[in-house]
């Protein structure tokens, strides 16, 4: 099918939404006011001194960041004020226990509040299909929107996590073909119904999804003539790895095991719009060798579900899941030693997801990973979300605000087009250009530069707490939003500029009601630095 | 090593068709009975036909989708290579972009990729931070191992305001970004390109020739390489992406758009860069081609040899450079496949060689025996 790219969607919700002026302010940033010339007027002392910040060393490292604070950020789209007090006081073990029961943690009316803002999200094909093509930028936007919002705002971090670590791995480009119909149920009953549950059950339950049936073209893998794609993508990217001990042969011999499995379309018997259907007349019912097995012939469906089995619990699916998964959590090159522990783990617990991760979580890699990583654009948007606005409540229309963010910074959520989700390396996402799209949204959004960021909302009073020196500023800022201390050459730079930008000592007491007004200044640096990037 | 490049050497612009695009229905033999006998259902229609190939040379002819290209093709400054690729062997899309990129036929190799050798060989010609850019969000495996490849995915927005330069961001970011803190490399280039932006002022240059872009994915790219090349930076080495090629289902359908994409980016291209096209060379290839037969949905599934396409006034062009396999069953490569008999890294070496000023074959593809040179270029 045709993959619809970036550029159509924006056509599609430029035509709805109010893209335009979001747009022009990343662009053009005419409303910036000039701060120097604001507290200018307030005095302090004349033009640009030094500021008494000299003999600024070189040495530029960053000191290391606490276990807590680590572990926090490697399992959460961004450190929140309250769960690094959480895990400070409860430690790390019984933290990351709480999180691998998600269904325990109180999430107040988020779901509820989902449903109602974003109700596409929770429609069936049969629904959605009777809305198509119209509604595409819409399900699209709502989908994206949901994600966003579990993101920033769920208390079940890890939880969401996961849900992240097998949309990629499972990814399916959500505006693709009849995608738009698909997907939704798809991150239902796939992805979030068994993110922490067992890998078999998400394999098979993935196997049978009418999204990924449509996406990887196996809907129309028929005996005559097998279209290989999914069967290739399943042991490629899916279970076993490229290197994962399959040949070209396997591939055609496991194509032809799902021929057959596909979906009904509008008016088929027996079921729904976008339901899993098994087509005999197409099915090659043959006997097949798959990876030494045989596949025993007139087995039917039964064919491709030996199949899924067969690679859940093949020796390289388990080592293949947990190489992923140590990437994820622990650094881009992961040790063999915690990979070998992660992968045992996964084996002997015939795939438990949450067994796993507590294994993963108890190697001493884990433990001594801090800042090995890198946020990707879905981290750094939502922890600054996070970091910045702790206490902000749900909004209700955020004007796009987080879609085009998320956007510019090139991951949106099921906007990846090739079944390889989006990449879980720093060598990717510290482009360049990756690095001057996250500065520009910080500057824009902290410099209160975008309307739209009105929906969260930003409290530097209290943020402050009476603050009125540029380095106690500094310091309260840096202490609210990094959460970790800037190294002495660091919050000297810091300084410095701003000695320089107000002409004012950095101990000099501020005018009433400036603090604030420098303090954005401040946050956006901050964010834009490697102290907030890194993980 | 270094190599000193005399200064009159060529602008690459290299176009990845990423997703494994088949040669087959848009070079076709037409006058290989067994195309026919192999794509009953999908094949382009000989010559004559209703939208059959155009001929090209009583053997091959262009999928109608490219006539754009055969007015280049017969002013002789295309080539199109057929059965051509890097024999890796495998048909994974991501080892293969990245053994590809990588320059090798096994993942032995050098994590670098082939431009990034070659330029890390290479004196650059000026300090500017515009030597290699990638028109993308991220820096392509085959500029690995070139220093600090630019990734921007649009030229336009790439700039602070004036107001935000005025408040000391920039600077303070560039003190926070010194060496060893994590991507300080990446930050440095980034405050630096927006310095070189600034002066080059990019939105006063248009396109030239009355050449119109295509409103596509790969248009906006080309067209933003064209700028780049009319500027004053000094780029040496553009890469940019064109997605969506893997054809599993429905090719004719979709292969249509994507070549009439290609065709008609390449061509405002060639429009724009008029004379300037003596000192540009453009490169467009894949990871490998599509299996000979089709499938059952009327696609085609992963295979070997596939098509390169080199266009640029230096560029031996008006010419099909293929040893042709043939696709009867006895002549494909695990019986399926099209063979490669133009081994991609013979053109690359070439093209290096010829073009852009010389290389060392042996450091930007190792592993690789020769020949040096496929006769793709004069």
């Amino acid at each position: 099918m045709k993959k619809l790219s970036v550029n159509d969607l924006n056509t599609l919700l430029g035509s709805l939404h109010s893209r335009r002026n979001f747009m022009k302010l990343l662009g053009k940033m005419a409303g910036y006011p000039a701060l120097t010339s604001t507290l200018g007027a307030c005095g302090g002392g004349g033009g640009g001194g030094d500021g008494g910040v000299t003999g600024v060393t070189p040495a530029a490292v960053i000191p290391a960041a606490s276990s807590e604070f680590t572990t926090l950020k490697r399992t959460s789209f961004g450190a929140h004020r309250d769960e690094l007090a959480m895990i400070q006081s409860m430690g790390i073990d019984a933290y990351l226990e709480r999180q691998l029961n998600p269904t325990q943690i109180d999430d107040g009316n988020l779901e509820t509040t989902l449903q109602t803002l974003f109700p596409l999200t929770t429609q069936s094909p049969a629904q959605l299909i009777s809305g198509f093509p119209d509604n595409i930028a819409d399900v699209a936007l709502q989908m994206i929107s949901a994600t966003q919002y579990r993101q920033m705002f769920s208390k079940r971090q890890l939880y969401e996590v996961m849900v992240e670590f097998w949309s990629d791995h499972f990814n399916i480009h959500l505006v693709n073909g009849l995608g738009p119909t698909l997907k939704p149920e798809d991150d239902r009953q796939v992805i979030r119904s068994h993110a922490l549950g067992n890998f078999r059950d998400l394999l098979h339950a993935s196997a049978k999804s009418p999204a990924m049936l449509f996406y990887l073209d196996n809907y129309a893998n028929q005996a005559a003539a097998p279209n290989e794609n999914y069967a290739r993508e399943l042991m490629e990217l899916h279970t076993l790895g490229v290197d994962g001990g399959y040949t070209e042969t396997d591939v055609k011999e496991v194509a032809r095991c799902f021929t057959g499995w596909a979906i009904r379309f509008p008016g088929d018997p027996g079921g729904d719009y976008g339901t899993f259907v098994f087509n005999p007349a197409v099915h090659d019912d043959n006997a097949k060798l798959v990876l030494g097995n045989t596949i025993s012939a007139t087995g039917g469906q039964t064919g491709g579900e030996q199949v899924i089995d067969l690679l859940a619990s093949h020796p390289s699916t388990a080592n293949f899941i947990a190489t992923k998964l140590c990437r994820r959590f622990i650094s881009d090159t992961p040790d063999p030693l915690s990979v070998n522990a992660v992968t045992a783990a996964f084996t002997q617990s015939n795939g438990d997801i949450k067994t796993t991760l507590r294994a993963l979580f108890a190697t001493t890699a884990f433990r001594n990973s801090a800042d090995l990583k890198i946020c990707r654009p879905a981290e750094y948007l939502a922890g600054l979300v996070r970091a910045l606005a702790p206490d902000t409540p749900y909004p209700t229309d955020n004007g796009q605000l987080f879609y085009f963010a998320q956007l510019i910074m090139g991951q949106l959520p099921y906007y990846w087009p090739t079944p390889d989700g989006y990449p879980d390396e720093q060598a990717y996402w510290a482009s360049t250009g990756g690095l001057l799209n996250r500065w520009r949204l910080s500057f824009l959004s902290l410099a209160n530069l975008i309307p739209e960021i009105d929906v969260i909302q930003l409290d530097y009073l209290s943020m402050l707490n009476g603050a009125d020196t540029l380095a106690m500023i500094t310091d309260a800022v840096t202490s609210s939003i990094l959460m970790r201390p800037l190294s002495s050459a660091d919050r000297g730079h810091v300084l410095a500029w701003l000695s320089d930008e107000y002409g004012l000592a950095e101990n000099e007491t501020l005018p009433s009601g400036t603090p604030q007004q420098v303090a954005p200044l401040i946050a956006a640096v901050l964010v834009s630095s490697a102290y907030f990037q890194l993980r | 090593m270094s190599l000193t490049l005399p200064s009159d050497r060529d602008i690459l612009v290299c176009i990845f068709q990423r997703g494994a695009a088949d040669g087959l229905n848009a070079l076709v033999p037409h006058a290989d009975p067994d195309y026919y006998t192999q794509r009953s259902a999908i094949a382009v229609p000989a010559p004559g036909n209703p939208a059959g190939a155009i001929d090209v040379d009583g053997f091959y002819g262009l999928h109608p989708a490219l006539a754009p290209l055969k007015a280049l093709y017969d002013a002789g400054d295309l080539a199109l290579v057929h059965a051509t690729g890097v024999p890796h062997g495998s048909r994974s899309h991501f080892s293969a972009q990245g053994l590809v990129e990588r320059g090798v036929a096994d993942k032995a190799g050098p994590d670098t990729g082939w431009l990034g050798r070659q330029l890390s060989i290479t004196t650059p010609a000026s300090s500017s931070a515009f030597r290699s850019v990638a028109i993308s969000g991220n820096v392509p495996v085959s500029l690995n191992g070139a220093s600090e490849p630019l990734a921007i995915s649009n030229l336009g927005e790439f700039n602070f305001d004036q107001d935000i330069v005025d408040s000391g961001y920039p600077a303070v970011l560039s003190k926070l970004f010194q060496s060893p803190v994590p991507f300080s490399s990446p930050a440095q280039a980034a405050l630096l390109a927006m310095d070189e932006l600034q002066t080059a002022n990019l939105q006063a240059i248009t396109p030239g020739n009355g050449a119109v872009y295509p409103d596509s994915d790969l248009g906006n790219k080309l067209k933003q390489a064209g700028q780049l090349i009319q500027s004053s930076l000094p780029v040496e080495t553009i890469c940019l992406d064109s997605d969506g090629w893997d054809h599993h289902e429905n090719l004719p359908v979709f292969i249509d758009q994507s070549l009439t994409e290609l065709a008609d980016a390449l061509t405002a291209f060639y429009t724009d860069m008029g004379t300037q096209m003596q000192r540009i060379t453009v490169l467009v290839h894949s990871e490998f081609g599509r299996r000979v037969a089709e499938n059952a949905s009327f696609g085609v599934d992963h295979g070997t040899g596939g098509l390169a396409y080199l266009l640029g006034g230096g560029v031996n062009g008006g010419q099909i450079i293929s040893d042709w396999p043939g696709l009867a069953p006895a002549n494909l490569e695990m019986g399926e496949d099209l063979r490669i008999t133009t081994d991609l890294r013979a053109v690359l070496t070439e093209l290096l060689d010829k073009r852009l000023g010389g290389t060392d074959m042996n450091t930007v593809f190792p592993g690789f025996a020769g020949p040096a040179s496929a006769n793709v270029f004069l």
